[in-house]
């Protein structure tokens, strides 16, 4: 049975080798497939072209956080009523994204995140692990927020925090800044478990450790001017 | 003496990074900022027809030379430019990201209406 009232959004960047195969395993249990083309340097958009994908393209490159509020925004054109965000690299698993779908179905939260440290993360690296941790105590603190696991992109939202979600930070910030949209609006959230299958490809494309202080430096400079 | 340099200079750098970093972009904001870059260089040229004066300054506020008092000024004046500076781009940024984004969803529902 395909699931015709969820927007699967996939943020896309460089990732030509593998995101048409990531589509097409989404597009089996999804019918609605939202990819937002971030300005890549490589054929993305055509190989994105290739299937029953929507496609939203960036003239430029701006960042994950925003490619994620242009697809968000795009999916609310669509006739749907849940939203979840998965990356392109195929970390994610979809049985992880559909028993999301099916907390938000019951109604009782706004907003479903993943975590890899209640699940598992198979072949992660320690200094992942630990760069990851002390994030994790630094979104918390700046969001107030109690959560095992920050920087995870597989997330499910339903139509109202779809809606009012707006996120300006356009780099990898955006993952402090969501959680401290979340506490501001009050959504009602809940952490599942989830499996993060790392790949050779996405090991070697994930998030390098020095960026952290980018991240740390923004977040923090934008509580100040608020 | 020494004191008084010390308190000074705290005292002005919080405020300047303070300015810039909880100071609206108003009209006013924008003034002083104007006011206080040619007090700057009318500071700079009497520095330079009067070498002494710097000196007679720092004396004054406790700065050993004159040299020094200049460097934390330079120093006060560079942070709160870069800072400023960062913070203009970064709401430059959001603007250019969100008429990219416009355009990006007015494309894609043209797109997919012609693929119906």
């Amino acid at each position: 049975m395909v699931i015709k009232d969820v927007a699967v959004i996939i943020p896309v960047y460089n990732e030509a080798k593998v995101v048409r195969g990531v589509i097409e395993r989404v597009l089996k249990e999804f019918k609605y497939v939202v990819c937002v083309n971030d300005g890549s340097k490589d054929s993305s958009s055509e190989e994105i072209g290739k299937t029953d994908a929507y496609l939203v393209e960036h003239p430029i490159n701006m960042g994950q956080g925003a490619a994620l509020q242009t697809g968000i925004e795009f999916a609310r054109t669509l006739p749907v009523e849940y939203f979840v965000t998965f990356d392109a690299d195929g970390q994610h698993r979809l049985q992880d994204a559909q028993a999301m779908v099916k907390e938000l179905r019951k109604g009782k939260w706004d907003i479903i995140l993943g975590s890899r440290f209640l699940g598992s993360a198979p072949g992660i690296k320690t200094s992942k692990v630990v760069i990851l941790k002390l994030a994790i105590r630094f979104s918390n603190i700046t969001s107030g927020l109690k959560l095992t696991d920050t920087h995870n992109g597989l997330r499910a939202l339903n139509r109202h925090v779809a809606e009012t979600m707006q996120i300006t930070l356009p780099d990898m910030a955006h993952a402090s800044e969501m959680l401290e949209i979340i506490a501001k609006n009050k959504y009602k959230y809940k952490e599942i478990p989830v499996t993060i299958e790392y790949t050779d490809y996405s090991k070697a494309k994930g998030q390098s450790v020095i960026n952290a202080i980018n991240i740390g430096f923004d977040t923090l400079l934008r509580k100040i001017t608020k | 003496m020494i004191i008084l340099i010390q308190i000074l200079v705290i005292f002005v750098a919080l405020a300047v990074i303070g300015s810039v970093l909880i100071g609206k972009q108003s009209h006013s904001a924008r003034a002083w900022k104007k006011i206080a870059l040619s007090l700057l260089a009318i500071a700079m040229v009497i520095a330079v027809l009067f070498p002494d004066t710097t000196n007679k300054i720092a004396n004054i506020v406790g700065v050993g030379r004159g040299a020094d008092l200049l460097l934390y000024i330079l120093t006060l004046a560079f942070i709160g430019y870069a800072l400023n500076n960062y913070l203009h781009q970064q709401h430059q940024r959001d603007e250019l990201n969100r008429l990219a984004r416009k355009i990006a969803i007015i494309e894609a529902i043209n797109r997919s209406k012609q693929k119906k």
